[in-house]
């Protein structure tokens, strides 16, 4: 395979469930297809503010389906979510802004634990089993006072305007860059049609492990 | 394989073109899975108007996107889908009524010939770009899928009587009660042609919303203000291999 990888950026919330299911498949692949997978913190909640879209949870019919759907989806892909006991108030009040300005400090910090720091805060959000995502108390105290800077918000707030900007109505979002041709795919179930767009082959949600690229 | 197949109840419209792509797949499984495969007939402005949802279309960003979505997919899952030119018109002006109606009582007259006559009529209003509201329309699509010049019109006949009406409306309550019930359902979804505009434009369709006014407990008026959730449901692979999944329990 000598051309180069395709670029993939991956905007996400830690508030978003399917952003979730979305973002493991797409760890799962990147060693697998040829692409390089770049992690972009964004707030859910600004692109709906831009777009004018709501909640789904909103519509009643929605919510009883998407709690369904996303236990369903938790089976199949092999992702521990729950839904949180306090689903509104999770979503709708708390929020995830400190969790997402967390993540883009962490993301010019020390990129290589991005990965990680946002499985931990899922897991947090939306597991009940919790894992460490090795980092020490000492790190983590040096991002976490970053978040509250200009920069950091600064950082936020432009990654959530280039979502936008690529006409995101909600996350996730994948953009894939193939050809010359920039795809924005929205949600966790257009992983095939994305492989498709790569020419790579689809292996369902839960390839067989692969060593790392060398 | 020695136990029954499993009902897959399919809840679809043909102005809906993700419903398409769900339909082509699920027609392409239907003998490769130990399945049994139930075409419904459905109303997607009535499933709109009972859930207090709206058309995805209507939010400008997503309406860019599924242009392109429908687009890509049609290509993935290799079903001829082409955006009509005067969208709008075609979903929120015109609509499915007589369209859904015929599909509905082609169903009972003659359901062998349901899965071509449904093809046919997306294949006119999400392929080429013709109408799908004439009587005409309607005959050149059911003729297309194989049916004679008087069985055809002896099924349009049977369109406007009260039990096809009925049927229509009771497969559409029954989508969504599994809505209610259950939380997920074989649907189409979210993807809907104007009741609002239908009621507008009563003359239109030669009767007065008689498809709302019918419908019982929907004869409420306008969906709620303040309703969410423009979702958009996509007839996408995700869904087929969750379904297999979801079968091999």
């Amino acid at each position: 395979m000598g051309s180069a990888p395709r670029t993939l950026e991956f905007f996400y919330d830690v508030l978003s469930p399917y952003s979730w299911l979305s973002f493991e498949i797409l760890c799962r692949y990147k060693n697998i297809w040829n692409v390089h997978l770049q992690l972009r913190p964004s707030l859910i909640a600004g692109i709906m503010k831009d777009s004018g879209n709501k909640p789904p949870a909103l519509l009643p019919r929605k919510a009883k389906y998407l709690t369904n759907d996303i236990r369903l989806l938790g089976q199949q892909v092999q992702v521990p979510i729950n839904f949180p006991k306090d689903f509104f108030s999770v979503i709708l009040e708390k929020g995830s802004l400190s969790a997402m300005r967390f993540l883009t400090a962490m993301k010019s910090e020390h990129p290589e634990m991005l990965e990680k720091a946002s499985r931990e805060l899922w897991m947090r959000v939306w597991s009940r089993a919790a894992e460490k995502a090795g980092m020490s108390i000492e790190q983590a105290r040096r991002i976490l006072e970053k978040t509250s800077t200009p920069q950091v918000k600064n950082q936020l707030k432009e990654t959530t305007e280039a979502a936008c900007k690529y006409g995101a109505f909600g996350l996730p979002i994948t953009v894939a860059h193939v050809d010359g041709q920039t795809h924005m795919l929205f949600g966790s179930d257009r992983m095939e049609l994305l492989a498709y767009l790569l020419g790579e082959k689809w292996m369902g949600p839960v390839p067989p492990v692969v060593e790392s690229r060398l």
